[in-house]
């Protein structure tokens, strides 16, 4: 009787086993002749209803075994036609539509889109108004990666963190229902100033958050970083290089964690963003593991950047206080004849645009959010609005990043992406 | 109120923009001096003639009209002459304007070595829809070369992988963005939910019309089916 | 004044029919009735539909301030074999309708459905080219969470709706309650006339042929012809 043993090496880790010299297992049978297996790539469809794929995304897979050979992103199953929706829509109008496209961040789309039709309109907004908007899209930053770390670390089977990070998310969703009324569909900003101001006593909570979530981030971090389930799952998985990140069109953190230090709100500055002081984290390997790392680190930054920004936040006007484009008040309107036949006719009509078109990118929490408004002379209505949504370039390219990966993995870098579907399919 | 009035309120709601006249709407903007903006100066030094109009947006953004059928020459020059260095394509679009207007196609370009943008624009009339697809130059404009095929019917030529994105393969009322496409579709909603009930759910997922063994950057049919279509479900 | 008052069958568990005969006092069949729903509506098993903002509130829901699992529901099945309720959590577009009725038909009776959201129910503010006009024109919905999104509290009150309307059923009303023929189930109430009546000028409902593009040249002569 012939006999034949089965050498294999018990785990990588020297931890574990007998520091990694190869071992025989004594249960396996060594008599019978393995057979030779002509093996086939199988397909796996993973999705659109998953619970890993942060959404309606549909991946298609090849695997040999384990391994993905070729995976193929189907997206569309959340096309909700924005674009073509807000030519139909007035220019404040369309606010209340951003906050349905990426609905882990609205007050950044808000921002982004009247910062972008004001841009076109050539209208500088209040001092006290660019502070706001600043704190607001640097709490919704937070807000934004609060979800991406507790569904990440929910795919990969750490079932705290999410809790932790729904917690936190439970005092913003405070925050933004003290200020707009709605806990996620904000719509908080219209063309020249915001839909109103800070109420009495909001700053302290705002304040209260600040002083008391690094607490909790500085937990989830202990829980995570130094993880060695979490660092085997997500060092040097998906990793992509710089050149091959700017080409492919990544932007934000994924872009960051690559090595490129590409921030808008550095690059190319807007609302003052030059004169706070914050730093851009950098990772090193493009891996899911610095992805990670970039933004925790960007968290903690937000968080300095709201300090700064609550200490510097001006009383004043929020809104511009021209009745061509922002409503005049409430009482104004009840007396002065002008007032009332302004608000009638920016209500009815809105406001009028000069022709021309206009690019304007900020830093969203996912990448570079960019809006594209094309308007014509007077028109009340963009002929054409395009968003430009970070998670689409950054989606597209995920079969990149997953080749020759495991399926296990496929789903980790697929999480440390950070998408939004709403914003990928509009 | 009478029902007129409230049919003509309504209206006003329901109908999209109405563009005015004037031919030359999609050459919006002021003329501004392009030595302004260093790599509008050099395009205009080197490629004069395909240089068709040039105009500054917005206070501060210069856009440039270029001949569509060297647009990708002009992007290579602009990706890889060492002065210009467009190394990051942000956006990729198309504008429709209507009224038989011809469709742009918009480049938004930033380079992150002299942290400068610029923006170019290809018009295509609505009979030659065609224009080279710039996938070879940055990767990142593959899907986003598909979302304005999906959505404005422009085809890419010697695109590696032109179908639809965000409609559904084989979706048959036409090419959403445009103008003359009404909002809510031009099948009768009983019609688009038959439709999508009888949707092959497994579509593009089984053996066969994957094609295994075949590589995803091979051209395919531009007419964006896929071949072997698997039996609908009719239900 | 609660649920009970206000569903049908004022919160009774009268069986009529049963092993005895018509209008007796079925004892012993309502208490089986009792033991059933009582357990089938307290360990409800949700399978969660999430498509998009909508989604993210029952996320909250079933986090620790809102929790869930005080329900019984904080086991998420996102295998629908082993479900008892749909949660059609966002808007949903003709893409994905088959996938959602595909997930629908492999959930196991007994199962209810919850829309959860304006977009789920009637199209919300969708009402475009692609996106369904309220899934109940794919699945029977049990009960309709409005809401924009619905608060947490709401979609838990839309939960505990379905808790109600289980504790209504009866084993022997069964086929009555676990019927799926889409002719007869969730259809409108109203005659065609009706509902083309009710459903203009904003657009036209799933029940119509009509062409959603106004006919150029057409005379305007009945509310159906302003569909645009």
């Amino acid at each position: 009787m012939s006999s034949r043993t089965v050498e294999y090496t018990v785990g990588r880790n020297p931890e574990m086993g007998v520091d990694g010299s190869v071992a025989r297992s004594p249960l396996l049978p060594f008599d019978i002749p393995e057979p030779s297996l002509d093996t086939e790539n199988m397909l796996i469809n993973i999705g659109p209803q998953h619970p890993a794929t942060h959404g309606v995304l549909r991946l298609v897979c090849e695997l040999d075994g384990e391994t993905v050979k070729r995976v193929i992103p189907h997206i569309g199953y959340l096309h909700s036609s924005f674009e073509k929706l807000g030519e139909y829509r007035t220019w404040n109008q369309i606010v209340t539509l951003t906050d349905r496209i990426d609905y882990l961040a609205p007050l950044i789309y808000n921002c982004a889109y009247v910062m972008t039709v004001e841009k076109l309109m050539e209208i500088e907004v209040t001092e006290r108004c660019k502070v706001v908007r600043v704190i607001c899209m640097e709490m919704d930053r937070i807000f934004s990666h609060l979800l991406w770390l507790g569904t990440t670390a929910i795919d990969v089977g750490a079932v705290t963190p999410f809790l932790y990070a729904f917690q936190e998310r439970e005092r913003i969703y405070k925050l933004h229902e003290a200020f707009t009324g709605a806990r996620i569909t904000t719509s908080a900003t219209r063309v020249g100033g915001m839909m109103a101001d800070l109420p009495e006593g909001w700053t302290d909570g705002l304040q209260n958050f600040i002083d008391t979530f690094l607490n909790t981030l500085d937990e989830i971090d202990c829980l995570l970083t130094r993880n060695q389930i979490h660092i085997g799952r997500s060092q040097g998985v998906g990793a992509i290089s710089a050149e091959d990140a700017i080409n492919s069109g990544f932007t934000g953190p994924n872009l960051r964690a690559s090595g490129v230090d590409y921030d808008v709100r550095k690059d190319q500055p807007y609302y003052d963003y030059e004169t706070y002081d914050f730093e851009i984290p950098v990772g090193q390997h493009g891996d899911c593991y610095d992805r990670y790392l970039c933004r925790m680190e960007e968290m903690r930054q937000s968080i300095s950047l709201l300090r700064q920004a609550l200490d510097r936040l001006p009383d004043g006007p929020i809104d511009v206080e021209d009745p061509n484009i922002s409503l005049p008040s409430k009482t104004d309107c009840m007396s002065d004849m002008e007032s009332m036949i302004h608000h009638f006719k920016l209500i009815t009509e809105g406001i009028p645009a000069p022709e021309g078109d206009c690019y304007m990118a900020i830093e969203g929490s996912k990448g570079e959010l960019g809006m594209y408004i094309v308007a014509e002379e007077g028109g009340t209505k963009p002929v054409r609005w395009r968003i430009r949504p970070p998670s689409f370039v950054n989606l597209s390219v995920l079969p990149k990043l997953a080749e020759e990966h495991l399926l296990s993995d496929l789903i980790m870098i697929n999480a440390s992406l950070d998408i939004v579907l709403g914003e990928i399919d509009r | 109120m009478t029902l007129d009035e409230i049919k003509s309120g309504f209206d006003a709601i329901d109908e999209g923009p109405h563009l005015s006249e004037s031919s030359t709407i999609s050459l919006a903007g002021e003329i501004s001096d392009p030595a302004s903006h260093p790599s509008v100066a050099a395009l205009l030094g080197r490629f004069g003639d395909a240089i068709l109009h040039h105009r500054v947006s917005s206070g501060t953004q210069h856009v440039v009209w270029i001949d569509p059928s060297c647009n990708l020459e002009i992007l290579r020059w602009l990706r890889d002459d060492p002065d210009q260095r467009y190394d990051m394509i942000s956006d990729l679009t198309a504008v429709d304007y209507g009224a038989g207007r011809p469709i742009n196609v918009v480049y938004q370009l930033f380079s992150t070595v002299y942290k400068r943008a610029l923006r170019l624009r290809c018009e295509l009339p609505l009979d030659g829809l065609e224009i080279d697809s710039i996938v070879e130059l940055w990767s990142a404009a593959n899907w986003l070369e598909r979302e304005v095929y999906d959505l404005f019917g422009v085809t890419f030529r010697k695109h590696p992988d032109l179908r639809r994105i965000l409609m559904p393969h084989d979706y048959e009322e036409g090419y959403p963005l445009r103008k003359d496409f009404p909002l809510r579709g031009r099948f009768s909603r009983a019609e688009q939910t038959r439709r999508a009930l009888n949707q092959a759910v497994e579509h593009s997922y089984i053996a066969e019309e994957m094609e295994l063994g075949r590589d995803p950057q091979q051209a395919t049919p531009v007419n964006g089916t896929q071949e072997g279509d698997a039996e609908r479900e009719v239900r | 004044m609660g649920l009970r008052d206000v569903l049908p069958g004022g919160g009774t568990s009268s069986v009529t029919g049963g092993m005895f005969g018509d209008g007796s006092p079925a004892f012993l069949t309502s208490k089986i009735d009792w033991i059933i729903n009582w357990s089938r509506r307290n360990s409800l098993w949700p399978m969660p539909f999430g498509t998009a903002c909508c989604a993210i509130e029952m996320m909250a829901s079933a986090a620790s301030n809102y929790d869930l699992a005080r329900f019984g529901m904080e086991r998420m099945s996102f295998s629908p074999r082993q479900a008892d309720v749909l949660i059609c959590a966002g808007r949903v577009p003709y893409k994905l309708a088959p996938v959602l009725r595909r997930i629908w038909d492999q959930m196991p009776q007994p199962k209810w459905c919850v829309s959860m959201g304006a977009c789920a129910s009637s199209g919300g503010v969708f009402d475009v080219y692609s996106m369904v006009q309220g899934i109940d024109t794919i699945i029977p919905v049990d009960v309709y969470v409005p809401g924009c999104p619905p608060r947490p509290e709401g979609l838990i009150y839309g939960l505990m709706m379905i808790q109600e309307k289980i504790r209504e059923e009866s084993l022997a009303r069964h086929f009555e309650h676990r019927a799926e023929d889409p002719n007869t189930v969730a259809r409108p109430h109203a005659n065609d006339a009706q509902v083309r009546g009710l459903s203009g000028p904003f657009g036209n409902s799933t029940q119509q042929e009509e062409l959603s593009t106004k006919e150029l040249g057409a005379d305007i002569a009945s509310s159906e012809d302003l569909i645009p």
